[in-house]
């Protein structure tokens, strides 16, 4: 039925192919005859599955901030030597720079952060490629931005990457895929795409020439914005304490969450210091100008729309470009800028305005149960105190929020956390919270006390002093009265001589926390990420080595098992 | 109302205490809570402390999800209050270090330093240990703070009765080395017959129990409010013994017909050497007979009138094995401390500062309290305090009066302490709000801007030179004696308070209700209408609680 040159092409793939690809082009040639399979994701996929890849090496770099970057990486490196690719993945920080040059095929998979900034361990390598000094000839790559399409700059050091690599000499392989925080389906076609091209059976693979700016638009996860209603606002630092610590309870219509998830919340600027700009500078406040085309009034993009504190370097930069002014390098307020180094005229200001980023929200781990606090949010914020040149400033956001009255209305989003969920209702917990931390501890102890989970639960709490910032008392000591909270240990660094901290408590208790671990315990992390979570992560390595006499590396492969079988997650900021 | 023969819950705790122990040691351990456990809190008490809250707080820490502001009280044990200056200079580094940094002076001639946090509470005790100082049995069902007169002038063998306070401090104190083992981490004894108590037994008393020694013509100790009070009699300047008075008390419940305030009744004479075998079977008597079913009505005062006088001394007689002797003649003219300075017979100068309601602190009119340490640490002086919450630079020679003296200026002591009007010099309030669990309104607290704003009253009647008695507590239970007093205010509720009147001065006669609840507008109206049939109608020299009786205004 065939002719010879098929029949051969035919006969070739099958003595070629092993036993599951025979199996697989079986189903996928029923699914053809069928016209079910389309030229899905799902069939790239699939068909990566060929044999033999032109090339045969590759280096994986990520650059990651919460881990997601580092994890997709790995997963990719996996799928590549299953497909006979030797890959090497390596992390942005640990990049040895001098060997770009030489480097062939480089997959680039990067997050964004901060202002649309590069996570810090990306930092040596964004700079790297961005000082022009050098030419990339060889370089055939692609980049997987990882990002939020909640911040206004969406997948900002991604496409930074993509271009100068570009600009560099490099060659795309693949156009560019921006992920929102729903990364995964997008992240694999992504990689099978690549793949594709890796595999393609020509010496050389062929180069997709895509026009910069122009890469595969992101699907966005529709979040949705929920119109809150400020019911309980309340300082839960008592007098004296050197905090200041909000209690926050949003109601809203048909809300939907999970313990884990976070909320997000775009702050708006000070007034005084939006009329004081305007004031400097002549702007007509009531003038309506376009900003990432939408039309608002210059005072509302000045109140609402852009950050105007703490404005990144490039931006102060552009703001002397624009107005001709030479400015130290650094970050600064707009109204300092407008203040020190005057606008010509009101255009100018304008042109300044429309180029500011966009206000970013901030992040607030949820610290209510959808089956205690039905219909509510609640959020613990801290008041968020830093010094410029000696004189005291507050947190955009966190002071924002700490202005709240019962009674006002706030929109807010809500920001899953996939990876940071209570286990199975009869497993183990053990929960290291202090500050802040405690909101995801409050979520998941009222969680367990509302659905009666038969787990045990370990929380450890710290803060300051015992009698003013023991956050969340009374109803600690109802859960553990109650027996829901089975073991409580507690760290007030300051009411003592020597410092004590939640680390010091697990290790004082290293044994029976190892052996909760042994039986299956979960181990979730909250709170500052630094130096918090990292002497955390320190302690609990130094435990699983004592007492399950292991040496470094396999107290950390321990660890790194606990992770992968998602038995240790963080939520640190 | 609890049934007759069914003891009451304290009893059972202090029996299951195992020497007073309770879970103590635990609940310091629960690091969740700044409170002890139910029980412990009662054992605590005969350790000589408490647990309280301040109470100003409650609503506003509740609203911020922290419990309770939790903090202890602890009150020293100071027989007749003497303190020497070593000691005093320890007790202001600890009230310093670990509590509110006011030391209150009591109206049993003690101290008490409030708002300790539960973790300094075991610092607290070894750095009182360290400076010689303890709390045992201050408070609980024990013999109490033992008070003496205290002013060195009243006789030349005042230093021998006062001695006799101490005897009996000691004579009664509990043989469990639980105090030592908790607060001082002392070894465990392993046979508890080391401290098997022939007195206490394991149910200790039925209530507090409350000893005072008086010695004529001052009644400063309100020797009659006491459970058993002591009034020394000396002939020729030589002490004799003591006339035994019994069953003395204060509280009151409102709303409890069956509880009354008594003063002691005197049974008759004992010599110096049977007087501590007397004091000892009185507690014994007490022990044995005592009502351990109500709280309320466990006091001796109603166990002596439960059994009657006469049937209650001939069980105290039979087991002393001798009897009483006839009650020797005494007279008390007054009630008043001698403030400023005075020569006591044994030639040593002594000077009485006032201490408004018994805080000795550092405030914008005075700095009271840098002022007594100061004079502590010259070494020159021991310290003494009165039954009406002030205290004594006592035991001065003349070569040192001098520098005193000028302490005494520089820091404006003299002249605050004669500036202070008469009744203030008279009058005492309890502690009450914030930090008494019991209280109903305000008393140390109120007390200052009551009292000026009675003094206008009193001048406008011309009465500005009276010694009136004037006291008030936050509540029925009496703590500032306010029954035993000329007039007495009571507190009811927040801003109110019953009017007592018709004390006499000295201390021997109690008060009468007058009229109930009554707000400070009405408090003043009501006193200018007496104060103004007094000055009228008054015989010459009488004090005003005598001639409200002679007149039966109540
Ligand atoms: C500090 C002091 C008042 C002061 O301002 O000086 C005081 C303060 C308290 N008294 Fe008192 N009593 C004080 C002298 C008295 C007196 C006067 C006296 O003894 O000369 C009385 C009346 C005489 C008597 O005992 O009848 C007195 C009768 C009471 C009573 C009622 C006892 C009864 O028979 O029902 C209570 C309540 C109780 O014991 O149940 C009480 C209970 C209390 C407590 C401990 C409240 C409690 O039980 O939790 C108060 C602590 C308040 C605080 O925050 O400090 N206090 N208490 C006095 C400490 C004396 C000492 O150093 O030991
Ligand atoms: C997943 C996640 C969960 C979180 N959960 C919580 C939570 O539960 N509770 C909580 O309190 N926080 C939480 N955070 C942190 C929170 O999102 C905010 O970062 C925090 O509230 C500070 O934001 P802000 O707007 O108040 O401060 P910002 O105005 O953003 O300032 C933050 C910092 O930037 C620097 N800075 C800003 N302006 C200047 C200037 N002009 N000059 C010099 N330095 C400057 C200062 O160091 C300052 O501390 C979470 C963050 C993440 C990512
Ligand atoms: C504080 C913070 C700031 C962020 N800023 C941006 C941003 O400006 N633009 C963006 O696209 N994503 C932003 N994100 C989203 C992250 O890029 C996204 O969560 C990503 O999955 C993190 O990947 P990683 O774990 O590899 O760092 C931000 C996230 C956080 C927590
Ligand atoms: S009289 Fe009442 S209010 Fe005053 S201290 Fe005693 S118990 Fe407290």
């Amino acid at each position: 039925m065939l002719g010879d040159s098929k029949l051969k092409t035919l006969l070739d793939l099958i003595n070629t192919s092993t036993k599951e690809e025979l199996v697989w082009i079986n189903g996928y040639l029923n699914g053809v005859v069928q016209g079910k399979v389309s030229s899905s994701t799902e069939t790239a996929s699939a068909a990566v599955t060929a044999p033999i890849p032109a090339v045969n090496k590759i280096t994986i770099v990520y650059g990651t901030e919460t881990g997601n970057s580092k994890r997709l990486a790995t997963e990719f490196a996996m799928k590549a030597k299953q497909n006979k690719i030797v890959a090497k993945v390596v992390g942005m920080d640990q990049y040895k720079l001098a060997d770009l040059a030489k480097e062939e095929y480089l997959l680039a998979v990067v997050s964004t952060h901060g202002e649309g900034e590069p996570p810090i361990a990306a930092k040596k390598f964004y700079d790297h490629i961005h000082n022009n000094g050098f030419r990339l000839e060889k370089l055939k790559y692609s980049v997987l931005a990882l990002g939020d399409t909640s911040y206004p700059l969406f997948c900002k050091t991604g496409e930074d990457v993509d271009e100068q690599l570009n600009k560099l000499g490099g060659e795309r392989i693949a156009p560019i895929q921006k992920c929102d925080i729903e990364y995964e389906e997008e992240a694999n076609s992504w990689f099978s795409t690549v793949l594709k091209q890796l595999i393609v059976s020509k010496t050389e693979p062929k180069v997709v020439t895509v026009p910069p700016g122009v890469p595969v638009p992101a699907k966005k996860t529709g979040k949705q914005v929920y119109e809150g209603i400020v019911t309980t606002q309340v300082n839960l630092n008592d007098r004296g304490s050197n905090k200041t610590t909000w209690h926050i309870e949003l109601a809203a219509e048909n809300l939907q969450y999970q313990c884990g998830d976070s909320i997000g919340i775009v702050p708006e600027n000070d007034s005084q210091m939006v009329t004081d700009i305007i004031q400097v500078t002549n702007a007509d406040g009531n003038k309506s100008v376009e900003f990432k085309k939408e039309k608002a009034t210059v005072y509302e993009l000045l109140k609402r729309k852009v950050n105007i504190v703490y404005l990144t370097e490039r931006l102060v930069q552009q703001y002397a470009t624009i107005t001709g002014h030479t400015i130290p390098a650094g970050r600064a307020d707009l109204l300092d800028l407008v203040k020190k180094y005057p606008v010509k005229n009101v255009t100018q200001f304008e042109e300044i305005l429309v180029g500011l980023n966009g206000m970013s929200p901030r992040l607030y781990t949820i610290a209510s149960s959808p089956a205690a606090h039905e219909g509510e949010v609640h959020i613990v914020v801290a008041k968020d105190v830093y010094q410029v040149d000696g004189k005291k400033r507050f947190g955009l956001c966190s002071d924002f929020l700490g202005q709240f009255k019962t009674g006002k209305k706030q929109q807010f989003f809500i920001q899953p956390n996939k990876r940071f969920k209570l286990p199975a209702e009869d497993k183990d917990v053990i929960m290291v919270g202090p500050g802040t931390g405690i909101a995801a501890f409050r979520s998941f102890l009222a969680e367990r006390d509302a659905t009666g989970a038969s787990g045990k639960n370990w929380l450890f709490f710290g803060e300051q002093h015992f009698t003013s910032d023991f956050l969340y008392q009374t109803e600690i000591q109802q859960w553990h009265d109650t027996g829901v909270l089975t073991k409580i240990s507690l760290a007030f660094s300051r009411d003592q001589q020597e410092k004590i901290y939640v680390q010091n408590k697990m290790l004082e208790q290293g044994e029976e926390l190892y052996n909760w671990l042994k039986g299956g315990a979960s181990f979730f992390v909250c709170g500052k990420k630094d130096p918090m979570s990292n002497d955390v992560e320190k302690t609990l390595l130094s435990i699983i080595e004592k007492y399950g006499n292991k040496s470094p590396e396999g107290a950390k492969e321990f660890l790194e098992e606990l992770e992968e079988s998602g038995r240790y997650e963080k939520d640190v900021y | 109302m609890s049934d007759k023969n069914k003891p009451s819950a304290i009893e059972g705790i202090k029996i299951a205490s195992d020497g007073l122990r309770g879970t103590i040691q635990e609940s310091l351990k629960d690091e969740i809570t700044g409170a002890i456990r139910d029980d412990d809190q009662a054992v605590i008490k005969f350790h000589g402390m408490y647990m309280q809250d301040d109470r100003d707080r409650r609503e506003e820490r509740a609203e911020k999800k922290l419990e309770r502001l939790y903090s202890y009280m602890i009150r020293l044990r100071l027989p007749g209050g003497f303190l020497a200056p070593e000691k005093w200079i320890a007790m202001n580094d600890v009230a310093n270090e670990h509590s509110t940094r006011v030391i209150k002076i009591t109206t049993r001639q003690t101290v008490q330093l409030h708002g300790i946090v539960k973790s300094h509470v075991k610092p607290t005790i070894s750095s009182f240990n360290e400076g010689n100082l303890d709390s045992i049995a201050t408070c609980g069902d024990i013999n109490r703070n033992v008070t003496c007169a205290s002013h060195p002038k009243q006789s030349a063998i005042h230093a021998e009765v006062f001695g006799y306070a101490d005897k009996i401090s000691q004579l009664l104190m509990p043989k469990t080395k639980a105090y030592y083992e908790i607060w001082l981490d002392e070894e465990k004894i392993v046979d508890k017959k080391e401290e098997e108590d022939p007195l206490y037994l394991d149910k200790y008393l039925p209530r507090k129990f409350k000893i005072g020694i008086a010695i004529p013509p001052n009644n400063d100790s309100d020797v009659f409010t006491n459970d058993l009070g002591l009034v020394a009699i000396i002939e020729n300047n030589k002490l004799l013994g003591f006339n035994v008075a019994v069953g003395g008390g204060l509280s009151t419940t409102h709303g409890n017909a069956e509880t009354y305030a008594r003063l002691a009744t005197v049974i008759g004479f004992a010599c110096t050497e049977n007087i501590l075998k007397v004091v000892y079977e009185v507690v014994t008597t007490q022990r044995d007979f005592g009502n351990r079913s109500d709280r309320k009505l466990a006091r001796l005062k109603y166990t002596v009138d439960r059994m009657g006088v006469d049937n209650f001394k001939a069980e105290v007689e039979k087991r002393c094995g001798f009897k009483l002797e006839e009650t020797k003649p005494y007279t008390f003219t007054t009630r008043s401390d001698y403030y400023g300075w005075h020569k006591g017979e044994n030639g040593l100068w002594y000077y009485t500062v006032f201490v408004e309601n018994g805080r000795v602190l550092d405030d914008e009119k005075i700095a009271l309290k840098t002022a007594l340490l100061e004079i502590a640490k010259t070494g020159k002086s021991n310290f003494l305090f009165t039954a009406t919450q002030n205290v004594i630079i006592a035991d001065v020679k003349e070569e040192d009066k001098a520098a005193i003296q000028s302490l005494l200026e520089e820091f404006k002591i003299t002249e605050h302490t004669e500036g202070a009007s008469l009744i203030k010099k008279n009058s005492i309030a309890c502690v009450a709000l914030p930090t008494c669990p019991l209280a109903l309104a305000e008393a140390q607290r109120y007390m200052p801007t009551l009292l000026s704003k009675i003094e206008p009253l009193l001048t406008r009647y011309g009465l500005g030179n009276e010694e009136i008695v004037i006291r008030m507590t936050g509540c029925p239970n009496g703590c500032g004696r306010p029954y035993a007093a000329e007039i007495g205010f009571v507190g009811t509720a927040p801003g109110h308070y019953n009017l007592h009147i018709g004390g006499d001065n000295q201390g021997e006669r109690l008060n009468k209700l007058y009229k109930e609840a009554l707000d400070e507008s009405a408090i003043l109206s009501t006193l200018e209408g007496l104060f103004a049939v007094f000055k009228n109608e008054r015989n010459k020299e009488e004090r005003f609680g005598d001639f409200v009786m002679r007149r039966q205004l109540v």
